[in-house]
């Protein structure tokens, strides 16, 4: 550690020094596209990478760049890039490191939309992927092939909860030569820092934990700027002329942040899936609580936990606290703070159950979201995956007496007598 | 570019433009532990405005092979020897903390191939504290976290950057691990060994320039006005708020100020 504020401390001030004219204490929202420039000369300095400031919206704001600059430093990372949505954080990161011919290895167990990026939008463009079982860390060394340019997966996979060893899988990669990336939105940095423990880019949907409170969607790439990308010849992106900017070579420029900056160079100039300022400050203000929130997160998920584990309704029960889960003992060492607030569990009488047990909640939300301050529940069989054989869900780890839950912030005992009458209500629909 | 300098190929940043030897270039040297990413922001910034720029990585530092150079003396050679291979006659020197070192001793013994002379958070001698030398021998990464702790000034430490999203720490960390093992000791070791600060500053006669950062906690302000002194010149800038790490922490005042000091051919 560099002496630096504790997580707390960072979460409410990193990145942002009050402007000496106004004084504003919260982080103002520069609604505006562009910035106007004091002459030619400081134009033509922000367009060559001179000089830090602001020249057009889609490429940095000043709102944006407190957001980025806290989540940088949470997760202790050199730089960062905040997106339109934890997609577009995704996208713009293959963007960076992959062309066509290039190779992906990836978790099979993620959430839908990333699996269908590479299974179905990229390989359309020459990009192709293996997926590979995200807790088989010898399943990734077999799979890096010499074109693989990145190996890619959740720390709590989605849905099936499988953890993935980040500390061995990030060293079977960089000693393969490639970077290890990590969509963290799950674990948070509040719970672990890939950074620090194996990985090299990290991405997050804010949209989730980060944001807090479902209000506004985002994404954000973190550099950890601790991946020599000379060390061979796999990385062109980065180590070759770039198509701008005088042709600059990133890699011989900026080092250790090249990375970062081809995304911010090309992704957020090329494909522009910038975050709006508001949604910025309104991400902010979630991250201001994050650990609090976080605390709240895992001591109602741990109630919740050994309350389903006790009642009749329920089948079975997974999450990466369990004993009996396969993983139990990765999680701890990587989470010991807790793994999350979801929980997955299989509910007696299948798919009539699960879906008048969804449509019985009040105080938990039904709707397709994780990582609300409220508790949010979803019967995958009835709703996001209804159209899937029982093969197919069987093979994206999806059985038809699912339920996902993530827990929230409610006081546990309204928690509590809801989920009662709503599996009263489910055991009826069964008999 | 990547030059072949006494058998090892070494790296120069140009600033990001071709060079091409015009009057006296600038001549960056960084600081112990570092690299030319240092100066990142004053390479691009000068090239760019038509000075031909050079920020060479010392052997064991940044994209340089080779074994680290142990005194001063030996670095300064070393940056003539650099000159040389590129043909180069005299340069405008821009040295920070021990590149500061490296600069004065290089004006003193080679007087006829500095043309002037930059100084940005250094010192006649750098006293480097023990404690540390022993950390950089055998725990590297503390000594590290504790210079890249000590190095910056509040903008850092709040994590705020001019360049958007960016972040000095994590960066100054990943900066130094970056140099090959043992070149963050053998720099510190030669710092603390070189006393020859004095009676150089008392030959220079080239127009020297003093920039200070106000905060710094590893070169204080205080003995960056001494150098002023005994280099006789009131040349003087001093960065409000900036720590040790000023060429990145706050690189326009940085830049400004060496503006109004170089000369154009
Ligand atoms: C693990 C994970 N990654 C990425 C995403 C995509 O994030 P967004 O909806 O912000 O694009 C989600 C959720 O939607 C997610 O759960």
């Amino acid at each position: 550690m560099t002496g630096d504020y504790k997580f707390d401390t960072l979460s409410l001030h990193a990145g942002f020094t009050p402007d000496e004219r106004h004084g504003s204490a919260a982080v103002p929202i520069h609604q505006t596209t562009s910035y106007v420039f004091k002459n030619s000369e400081h134009a033509a300095a922000l367009y060559n990478l001179e000089i830090g400031g602001h020249l057009y919206s889609r490429i940095s704001n000043p709102t944006v760049a407190v957001l980025e600059q806290r989540v940088a430093a949470l997760d202790e990372g050199i730089g960062a890039v905040a997106t339109s949505s934890g997609m577009a954080a995704l996208f713009v990161t293959v963007l960076a490191l992959c062309s066509a011919g290039d190779h992906i290895v990836s978790s099979s167990q993620m959430y839908g939309a990333n699996i269908n990026l590479f299974q179905h939008t990229l390989s359309r463009y020459g990009i192709t992927t293996t997926f590979v079982a995200p807790n088989d860390p010898e399943a990734f060394a077999e799979a890096i092939q010499p074109n693989t340019k990145m190996v890619f997966g959740e720390v709590i996979g989605n849905p099936g909860l499988d953890i993935m060893d980040i500390t061995r899988v990030g060293k079977i990669a960089n000693d393969a030569g490639v970077p290890l990336v990590i969509d963290a939105t799950f674990n948070t940095p509040y719970l672990l820092k890939p950074l620090k423990n194996g990985a090299n880019i990290v991405i997050h949907s804010l949209t989730k934990w980060m944001g807090g409170h479902g209000v506004a969607l985002g994404g954000i790439v973190v550099d950890g700027g601790n991946f020599d990308w000379g060390q061979n010849d796999r990385f062109p992106t980065l180590t070759e002329s770039h198509f701008g900017f005088q042709g600059v070579n990133l890699y011989e420029e900026f080092g250790p942040a090249a990375f970062i900056n081809r995304v911010r160079t090309e992704g957020m100039y090329n494909v522009g899936p910038c975050l709006s300022p508001t949604n910025a400050f309104h991400l902010m203000q979630g991250i201001e609580t994050l650990s609090l929130r976080m605390d709240r997160h895992i001591e109602n998920t741990k109630k919740m936990l050994a309350f389903l584990s006790s009642h009749e309704s329920i089948s079975w029960i997974k999450h990466p606290t369990l004993p009996e889960h396969p993983d139990y003992e990765v999680a701890k060492r990587l989470m010991p703070k807790g793994a999350g607030s979801v929980i997955a569990c299989g509910l007696k009488g299948g798919r009539e159950a699960g879906q008048s047990f969804i449509e019985s909640v009040q105080v938990a939300s039904h709707l397709a979201n994780v990582g609300d301050a409220k508790t949010l529940v979803i019967h995958p069989g009835s709703t996001t995956q209804s159209h899937l054989s029982p093969e197919a869900m069987k093979a994206a780890g999806l059985t038809d007496d699912m339920l996902r839950i993530s827990v929230g912030l409610e006081d546990f005992d309204d928690l509590k007598s809801d989920f009662e009458q709503a599996l009263k209500r489910a055991s009826k629909a069964r008999s | 570019m990547k030059i072949n300098i006494n058998n090892e190929v070494i790296f120069a940043s140009t600033g990001g433009r071709a060079f091409e030897i015009k009057g006296h270039p600038l001549w960056f040297i960084h600081g112990s532990g570092q690299s030319h990413l240092s100066f990142i922001l004053q390479g691009r910034f000068f090239a760019n405005r038509g000075w031909p720029v050079i920020s060479a990585d010392m052997p064991s530092h940044g994209l340089s092979s080779g074994a680290p150079l142990a005194t001063i003396e030996a670095m300064s050679d070393w940056q003539i020897a650099l000159m040389d291979e590129l043909g180069i006659e005299k340069v405008q020197i821009i040295g920070h903390s021990q590149g500061g070192l490296i600069g004065l001793d290089m004006a003193y013994r080679y007087p006829d191939r500095v043309s002037q002379l930059s100084l940005v958070a250094t010192a006649l001698s750098i006293p480097v504290n023990s404690n540390l030398i022993e950390m950089a021998k055998n725990k590297e990464q503390s000594a590290i976290d504790a210079m890249i702790d000590w190095g910056h000034g509040p903008e850092g430490h709040n994590h705020d950057n001019t360049m958007p999203g960016q972040n000095h720490l994590n960066f100054g960390v990943q900066l130094m691990a970056a140099n090959k093992l043992g070149a963050l000791h053998a720099d510190l070791k030669a710092c603390v060994d070189y006393t020859n600060g004095h009676i150089a500053a008392d030959n220079i006669s080239c127009p020297s320039q003093i920039i200070i950062a106000q905060k710094d906690k590893m070169t204080p302000m205080k003995f960056g006005l001494k150098a002023a002194e005994a280099l006789n010149t009131n040349n003087i800038t001093v960065i409000e708020n900036a720590g040790h790490m000023l060429p990145s922490e706050h690189p326009e005042e940085v830049n400004r100020a060496l503006r109004t000091f170089f000369t154009k051919s």
